[in-house]
C-alpha cells in the first residue's frame, strides 16, 4: 500500500505562500472552505477570501469580473461543480476572454469520490476542460506534485484548471522528478518495449505493472502526463516512436481524457496500437478507492494485460 | 451647462444612436433592433454623463465600468462607444462581419471600450460584483453599472449574485433592468413568473427604484439616489418600450431580431429625423 498524502492541504499551503508574495491572489469558495482546507487562508487574508455560498456559477463569473480588474482569483471546490455546473461560465466568461482565473477541482476521479458515489466522483473534468480552448489543464500525481503544479499554474497567462483529490491521496512512490508544466516525467524506465502513460495517483499501479512486466522480460517505460494542455507532444511522440506500442491508464472516463489525448497524437503522427484503460464509459459505484480501480478495469493486472496486447498488436502489424 | 440643457443634448445623442442602430442592422443584414432601441437612454446617460471614463485610455484601472449584460443590444453600445470616440464611427458598418472588431455580441478583447464580454444572458450582475469586490482589493473606488434585460433576470445565477452582492454590501454596484416587458418568446408575464420584479430584489436586500427608462433626467436622478446609498447594492427598474423611437417596431415583437427592408429602413430614419443618406 502506498503512503497517503493530502493534495487539498498541499494546494492551500502553497496558495498561502503565493498569496504572501503576490497581492493579486484571491481565493473564491462556494461553501468549500472545509473542502479546500481554506480556514487558515481566510484567517490570514480575510480581504482576499470570498465565499459566495453554494453557488458555483456565481463563483466563476464573479472571479471572471475580478480577473478583468487585474486580480488572480482561484475558484476552488469540487471538480464537477466547476467543470459541469459552471461549465458555461468557465468557457464563455473566463476562457474566451483569456482571463487569469485558476480552477481547483477536488475529488477528481472515481477513487476520490469514495463512499459518496457518482454525485461526488468526477471523471469527466479533464475531458471537459480539454475541449474548451485556451485552458491549461493539469492533473498532478500527488501532494508534492500539487505543490509544484500550483506554483507553476500561478505563472500561466490565461486560465488554468488543476485536478486534486479527496485529501486522502496516495503518494506516488518513485524517484523524485520535478514538475515542469507541459513536460512529461519519466517515473520508471526499463526499456522501450512499451510505453505506459498515466497521471494522478494511479501512476503507482502503472509503475507496479512495469516492474512486473520486467520480471516477464517486457521492458516498459512509465511517463506521467500531468499536463494535458499544453500537452508534451514531442516528449510523448518520442516514446511512442521508440516503443511503437502504448498503454494509457487514468482515473477518468475512457472518453476525453489522457487516453484520448495520447490516441489523438499517435493517430496523426505515429499510428501505433494504443490500449486505453480508465472508467469504461459507465457510472461507478461507491466503494473503497483501490477496490474501485480494480473493479473498473484499472488494476495492475489490467495494465499488464493491455501492455502485452499492445505489443502483440504491434508485432502483428509488423508481420503484415 | 445646466442640467436641462445637458439633458436636451443627451436626448439628441440618444436620437443619433437610434439612427446608428437601425443603420447598422440594416447594413449588416442581422441584429436585434427592438431590444437595442429600448436601452438607448440608459446607454446614453451612462456613457455621456454618468461614467468616469477616458476613451483615450479605455483600460484605465480606476475607471467606472459598464457591462451590457443583455449583449444582444450591442448595436446601442457600439454606437455609443463610437460616438464617444473609442473607435471611428465608420467602423459601425462592419457589425457582425468577419474582419470587423464588432462581434455579434460584445467582446472585451476586440472592441475598445467594452468592459466585459457578454451575450449569454444572466451574467452581468455576478461579473459586476466581482469587479466591485476587486476594486476594494486594488484600492479603486469606481462604480460598476450593469444593464440587464428583464427576461434575463429569470436566470438562476442572477439571484445567486443578488444574494452575494447583498452579503458583501456592494454599494458601488448599480444594476439597471431594461424592463421593456417582452422577451424573445413573448411578454415576460406570459413566458415566466418573474414579475413582480421589485419586491424580489427588495427581499434580497437591494435598494430599488422604478423609473421611466426613456427619461434621461429620471435616469440621472436615480443613479444619484443609488450613489447616496451606503451598504446596499442598487437596482433601477427602468420601464422601457421595445423598439422605442421607430413606431412600426413598437408593439411588434417580430422586431426582437429582424432586419428592416429598404423601405422600412427609410421609414425608420424619417421617424428618427434623419435623412435617408444618414
Amino acid at each position: 500500500m502506498a503512503r497517503i498524502g493530502n493534495t487539498r492541504q498541499a494546494f492551500i499551503e502553497t496558495l498561502m505562500e503565493i498569496a504572501r508574495q503576490d497581492p493579486r491572489t484571491v481565493l473564491v469558495c462556494a461553501d468549500s472552505i472545509l473542502v479546500i482546507r481554506a480556514r487558515p487562508f481566510a484567517q490570514e487574508f480575510p480581504d482576499r477570501f470570498i465565499d459566495v455560498g453554494i453557488a458555483e456559477q456565481n463563483a466563476v463569473a464573479l472571479a471572471a469580473g475580478m480577473a478583468s480588474c487585474g486580480l488572480v482569483p482561484y475558484v476552488a471546490t469540487y471538480a464537477g461543480f466547476i467543470t459541469m455546473r459552471a461549465c458555461e461560465q468557465v468557457r464563455t466568461f473566463v476562457a474566451y476572454p483569456g482571463l487569469n482565473v485558476r480552477f481547483i477541482g477536488a475529488n477528481g476521479g472515481i477513487a476520490a469520490g469514495e463512499r459518496e458515489g457518482v454525485t461526488h466522483q468526477f471523471f469527466e473534468d479533464l475531458g471537459i476542460m480539454r475541449t474548451i480552448p485556451g485552458i491549461t489543464v493539469v492533473a498532478p500525481a500527488d501532494q508534492q506534485q500539487v505543490k509544484e503544479a500550483t506554483t507553476a499554474i500561478h505563472k500561466v497567462q490565461g486560465p488554468a484548471y488543476m485536478r486534486i483529490g479527496s485529501g486522502r491521496d496516495p503518494i506516488v512512490e518513485c524517484e523524485y522528478r520535478p514538475f515542469e508544466l507541459g513536460k512529461i516525467r519519466i517515473l520508471a524506465d526499463f526499456g522501450r518495449d512499451v510505453a505506459i502513460f498515466a497521471n494522478g495517483p494511479i501512476l503507482n499501479r502503472a509503475i507496479c505493472a512495469a516492474e512486473r512486466l520486467r520480471q516477464e522480460g517486457i521492458k516498459a517505460v512509465v511517463a506521467d502526463v500531468h499536463t494535458l494542455r499544453p500537452i508534451d507532444r514531442d516528449g510523448i511522440l518520442e516514446l511512442i516512436r521508440q516503443t511503437r506500442s502504448a498503454v494509457t491508464v487514468e482515473d477518468h472516463n475512457i472518453i476525453g481524457g489522457l487516453g484520448s489525448a495520447i490516441a489523438e497524437l499517435a493517430c496523426q503522427d505515429c499510428p501505433v496500437p494504443v490500449m486505453r484503460l480508465g472508467l469504461p464509459d459507465t457510472y461507478p459505484r461507491s466503494g473503497e478507492p483501490e477496490a474501485l480501480w480494480d473493479h473498473y478495469d484499472m488494476g495492475v493486472d489490467d495494465i499488464e494485460r493491455a501492455a502485452r496486447h499492445a505489443i502483440a498488436l504491434r508485432n502483428t502489424n509488423d508481420d503484415r | 451647462m445646466d442640467l436641462l440643457n445637458k439633458i436636451r443634448q443627451l436626448e439628441d445623442t440618444a436620437r443619433q444612436i437610434r439612427i446608428d442602430i437601425v443603420t447598422m442592422i440594416y447594413q449588416a443584414g442581422d441584429g436585434h433592433p427592438g431590444p437595442s432601441l429600448s436601452v438607448v437612454e440608459l446607454i446614453t446617460a451612462c456613457y455621456f454623463h454618468l461614467l468616469n471614463i477616458d476613451p483615450a485610455n479605455p483600460r484605465k484601472p480606476d475607471r467606472d465600468r459598464l457591462i451590457l449584460s443583455k449583449g444582444h443590444a450591442c448595436p446601442a453600445l457600439y454606437a455609443a462607444l463610437a460616438r464617444k470616440g473609442y473607435f471611428p464611427h465608420s467602423d459601425l458598418k462592419g457589425l457582425r462581419s468577419l474582419h470587423s472588431h464588432l462581434q455579434g455580441h460584445p467582446d472585451m478583447n476586440k472592441t475598445p471600450g467594452v468592459d466585459f464580454t457578454s451575450g449569454s444572458l444572466g451574467h452581468g450582475v455576478s461579473i459586476g460584483l466581482g469587479m466591485v469586490l476587486a476594486g476594494r482589493i486594488t484600492g479603486h473606488d469606481y462604480y460598476v453599472y450593469v444593464i440587464t434585460g428583464d427576461g434575463e433576470i429569470e436566470e438562476g445565477i442572477v439571484w445567486e449574485a443578488a444574494i452575494s452582492a447583498s452579503k458583501y454590501k456592494a454599494d458601488r454596484l448599480i444594476v439597471m433592468v431594461d424592463n421593456n416587458g417582452i422577451q424573445s418568446g413573448g411578454p415576460i408575464s406570459q413566458v415566466s413568473g418573474i414579475e413582480p420584479i421589485i419586491p424580489k430584489w427588495e427581499a434580497f436586500g437591494w435598494f430599488c427604484q422604478q423609473i421611466n427608462g426613456h427619461d434621461i433626467g429620471q435616469i440621472i436622478q436615480a443613479v444619484d439616489n443609488a450613489k447616496s446609498q451606503r451598504g446596499r447594492p442598487s437596482l433601477i427598474l427602468a420601464k422601457t418600450i421595445k423598439g422605442q423611437g421607430v413606431p412600426f417596431m413598437v408593439g411588434d415583437n417580430s422586431w426582437h431580431k429582424r432586419v428592416p427592408t429598404r423601405e422600412q429602413y427609410e421609414q425608420a430614419l424619417k421617424a428618427l429625423g434623419a435623412s435617408v443618406d444618414g
